[in-house]
């Protein structure tokens, strides 16, 4: 992979990138001139011939949800989810850090191609830093002409406003984005109807991703061709993977999505390989609510059909979790089943008490206090939760089942040693409770 | 009427209602929390989700979803296709119920909401007799909300029913959802309380113990309380409600859906306004002054008395000396026997409405909201039935006077007898009222507190509050609605209908139902009396 070239983190590491004039002398704002001599339908239909899927984590194609933006609409929103709160995943991040005027020019290239009226990216609220950094950049693209009034002459109007968040995962699902933008406690929306229809104060809304924004300008620049031919087919385009855990070198990096997990972790451009050379136990490869392989499955692809081949519920964030032999798998399990109660919301019944439930269950085993039947109790709620069988409003218990069902299939052996060794008086100590 | 398909069944179902009404107003049981017909749609309950036909991805014809829906959340259409007799559905049931009751105390023993819970109710139809939890129970803590109102949050199931009355209804936005997932729980904002003028309603709306009603608070284990129909009285409003008593005390009342007038809700003013029905002032036999001895007469001997001193006073000074002054407080049934009733002794007695009590401003919610937004009005008149006894007074004709002209002429001596029916709770005899009454020889006062006028009567007869009474109200739009006796007069009184109704002669038991009949004999209007609908099954 030493030969990628990289495109969203090209100015990464440039000094004074994040200046609008360091920026522009590296070609920025070029794609925004070309876009707004376009008309806003032909910027779709490229966006769309690029199919370019969302890289939030659904994988949805953005031109297809521009186009489900109803033709007769008199206001239009477009809302950047900059809320990245998946666990080890940090590519938002850094493309704001560093390159914040590429989310800029994507942004209003987007925003001019769904004709919205107005932006609002949505910001994680701890990233106070990065607040900063983004709204010094959105005040020189308006004294630039970029944002405001009439840019570049075109007569195309737009306002753009950070709105931070209070520190909520769920914030960063669309409709609960939109309802903590309306100042709302972030519950997501029963849909449809769906954004595009009805969204941020009941008008015509789109969400995007802000590494899905980011891609927008190149595509805008150098073709829907050219980006399809980076990455398989349906998995087109430059792509960020975040990897942590004992690797030699953790961090955020961009690759075409033909890489493995294997690359991912041991690949030059990448991890480059295992602190002390310790062995792969685990890896979760899509931030955490994807799913977890075992240390045999390193050879699953990084692109949005493989993951679903090893039980995954797919790409999600591409930020993998790397989990070495000497990590007791009994506090991965722990640490995602708390994970996921301390951030359902709580509306729907199941997840909220299918979550905490299977916190309290995965501690005691953790501690171990595990006992007979817990895992069958923890796998079946695992079951019994989740927005694809109908039983949420959101997928947020998804991402909480999907960890620890397959956590369960692949490590039930190592959990049932610890939990067949926890004395036998677990059971007598509190029996089921009896209702009548 | 489109028509659905319910496990096999077709269903005709009204238009623009939902697959969970149209099942539930079909005679499903289909359990749910988070839906109430008053309230907005959020579908976050689960716990009525169905299966539903959908168009197959491989295309050609329809087959089962494998994905649930919320059957509240799905508009009903032609030829809709669902089930919920199926194992995924009872198995979400069995779930949901489980889940529910993972953190809840199972206090029941304790709980008000006992045998009207439907965690309890729905436990037994739908869920598993056993929990698989073994771990500690998360323990939300209790709190007092408001003046009237205590949350059992940790008897809580997050429906958020409440949450969104006093958004939707009130637009008082008192209560809020904080915390997350299984730490959420129902608050008010710091410093606030829950206190605006239908409160009480959450509690209603609540489907498990968790909002309680400080004043009912471990007063009565309610599978031992009546529910008997009635119409509060506390306004011209005239809300629909259910007096729940045992053993002849009220202890408390709740709205009755009758849309149009309240739909589901009442205010706090009527919920709590029946208090002075137990009152130990209150007068609670017949008294009879005669040369400055007082005593209690038999009520057979009542008719009799009336009689002969109208007899003699009319004899005396003619038959328009003698004049009725009709409560708004009363029944139409009452205050058509006692104008028959003394018609027919004094055939020119003047017919006078009493004093309509007005209070404090409209109040219409949402809070703030005018024409077709308005969900709920609380109004001026104190008084449930000031049209229906106007409406009798204009129809039988004949000399009337208003309360002022009333009490001036009275003063001056127009009058020698009168018959002046109070019944209202708070003191209503003003000083130049009295004073009027003092001129005059012969006075029956029908009330429910001694005051300045039973204090002078010649005759004293005990009113009875609305709930120890049955007949009909007229509300402020005309709406003649009829309410039953729930608890018996106090010892030692009758109710004024039945003692009415023997004055007007009739033998028998006083029933509003017929009287209503005679009346519409004469007053076509009462011919049309409007019931409030019966509650639909399993819709709280």
């Amino acid at each position: 992979m030493g030969d990628y070239e990289p495109v969203l983190l090209r100015n990464v590491g440039v000094e004074g990138a994040a200046t609008i004039g360091v920026y522009k002398k590296r070609g920025g704002y070029r794609a925004l001139a070309k876009a707004l001599k376009m008309t806003p339908d032909e910027v779709v239909e490229e966006v769309k011939a690029a199919a370019l899927r969302g890289r939030g984590g659904a994988g949805f194609p953005a031109g297809v949800k521009w186009g489900f933006l109803p033709k007769d609409r008199d206001v239009t929103y477009l809302c950047v989810n900059g809320d990245e709160s998946e666990p080890p995943t940090f590519s938002n991040r850094v493309l704001m850090e560093n390159d914040p005027h590429q989310l800029i020019e994507g942004t209003i290239i987007s925003a001019y191609a769904t004709q919205s009226s107005i932006a609002y990216v949505y910001l994680r609220v701890e990233f106070h830093e990065l607040f900063h950094i983004l709204q010094r950049a959105i005040d020189e693209a308006y004294a630039a002409g970029y944002l405001g009034k009439n840019i570049l002459g075109s007569g195309y109007d737009l306002e753009c406003y950070i709105h931070r968040g209070a520190g909520a995962y769920i914030c960063g699902e669309e409709t609960g984005l939109i309802e903590s933008i309306e100042g709302k406690r972030g519950w997501p929306r029963n849909k449809p109807p769906f954004p595009a229809v009805e969204g941020l104060f009941h008008k015509p809304t789109v969400v995007n991703n802000v590494e899905t924004l980011c891609n927008v300008p190149h595509i805008i620049e150098r073709g829907a061709g050219w980006f399809t031919g980076i990455g398989p087919p349906g998995s087109s385009g430059p792509k960020l993977f975040c990897v942590c855990g004992p690797v030699n070198r953790p961090g955020c990096y961009e690759g075409p999505m033909t890489i493995t997990v294997r690359d991912l972790i041991y690949g030059d451009a990448y991890g480059q390989g295992m602190i002390g050379d310790r062995k792969v136990k685990a890896v979760l490869p899509g931030g955490i609510s994807m799913g977890i392989l075992t240390g045999d499955e390193l050879d699953m692809k990084m692109d949005f059909a493989d993951p679903a081949e090893y039980g995954l519920l797919g790409l999600g964030t591409a930020a993998a979790v790397v989990v070495s032999e000497d990590t007791d798998i009994r506090v991965v399990l722990r640490s995602i089943a708390q994970f996921f109660a301390h951030e359902s919301c709580g509306q729907c019944t199941q997840c909220r008490e299918g979550t905490s439930w299977m916190y309290k269950i995965a501690r005691r085993i953790a501690a171990g206090e595990g006992g007979p039947g817990d895992l069958e109790v923890m796998y079946e709620t695992a079951g019994n939760l989740g927005m694809m069988p109908g039983l949420s409003i959101c997928g947020l218990s998804d991402g909480a089942a999907f960890p620890i069902r397959t956590l369960i299939e692949k490590f039930r052996g190592e959990l049932e040693q610890h939990v067949r060794e926890a004395p036998d008086e677990i059971e007598q100590r509190s029996p089921s409770t009896v209702r009548s | 009427m489109p028509k659905i398909e319910i496990d096999g069944i077709e269903v005709e179902c009204r238009d623009g209602i939902t697959v969970l009404q149209a099942a539930l107003e079909a005679g499903w049981s289909v359990p749910h929390y988070c839906y109430h017909p008053g309230l907005s749609v959020v579908a976050s309950c689960r716990l009525c989700l169905m299966e539903m036909q959908m168009p197959s991805p491989k295309g050609g014809g329809m087959e089962w979803s494998s994905k649930l829906v919320p059957s509240c959340q799905v508009p009903v259409k032609n030829g809709l296709v669902v089930r919920f007799a199926s194992d995924q559905v009872k198995r979400n049931q069995r779930r949901v119920m489980e889940f529910l009751l993972l953190n809840h105390p199972l206090d029941c023993p304790v709980c008000d909401q006992a045998g009207e819970c439907l965690l309890q109710d729905y436990s037994y139809e739908f869920g598993d007799p056993t929990s698989r939890m073994r771990d500690e129970k998360h323990k939300s803590p209790k709190k007092d909300i408001g003046p009237r109102t205590l949350l059992y949050s940790d008897r809580c199931v997050l429906c958020t029913r409440c949450v969104r009355f006093t958004r939707e209804i009130t637009g008082t936005h008192d209560l809020c959802v904080t915390h997350r997932g299984s730490e959420n729980e129902i608050d008010v904002f710091p410093g606030k309380a829950l206190d605006n003028p239908l409160q009480g309603n959450v509690v209603d709306l609540c489907p498990v113990g968790a909002l309680l009603d400080k004043d009912f608070l471990f007063k009565q284990r309610v599978w031992f309380l009546k529910r008997t129909k009635s119409i509060c009285p506390g306004c011209s409003t005239g809300c629909a409600v259910s007096v729940d008593s045992n053993e002849g005390v009220v202890y408390r009342l709740k709205p009755r859906y009758n849309p149009g007038v309240n739909d589901w809700w009442m205010c706090d003013e009527g919920r709590f306004g029946w208090k002075y029905m137990h009152d130990a002032n209150r007068i609670t036999a017949p008294v009879i002054r005669r040369g400055g001895v007082t005593g209690t007469p038999p009520w057979d001997s009542v008719p009799e008395i009336v009689d002969a001193r109208l007899r003699a006073v009319i004899e005396a000074h003619g038959p328009d000396k003698v004049a009725v002054v009709l409560s708004p407080m009363m029944a139409c049934e009452e205050a058509w026997l006692l104008v028959r009733f003394l018609r027919s002794v004094a055939s020119e007695a003047t017919l006078v409405l009493g004093p309509v009590p007005i209070q404090g401003q409209l109040q219409m919610f949402p809070v703030g909201s005018t024409g077709d937004a308005v969900r709920f009005t609380i109004r001026r008149e104190k008084c449930p039935n000031r049209r229906g006894v106007e409406t009798i007074i204009a129809e039988t004709g004949g000399p009337t006077l208003s309360f002022e002209v009333f009490c001036e002429q009275a003063t001056a001596g127009a009058f020698a007898a009168a018959w002046i029916v109070g019944g209202y709770p708070e003191p209503w005899v003003t000083k130049d009222f009295a004073k009027a009454v003092g001129q005059l020889e012969f006075v029956v006062a029908q009330d429910l507190f001694p005051n300045e006028v039973t204090e002078v009567a010649t005759l004293v007869l005990p009113a009875c509050g609305f709930a120890q009474r049955e007949g009909s109200f007229m509300n402020f739009g005309g709406r003649i609605q009829p309410f039953d006796r729930a608890i018996a007069p106090p010892d030692g009184a009758k109710g004024d209908g039945q003692y009415l109704y023997e004055l007007a002669g009739f033998t028998g038991l006083y029933s509003g139902r017929a009287v209503r009949e005679m009346m519409a004999q004469e007053i076509h209007l009462f011919s049309m009396v409007k019931e409030a609908p019966p509650m639909p099954v399993h819709q709280h």
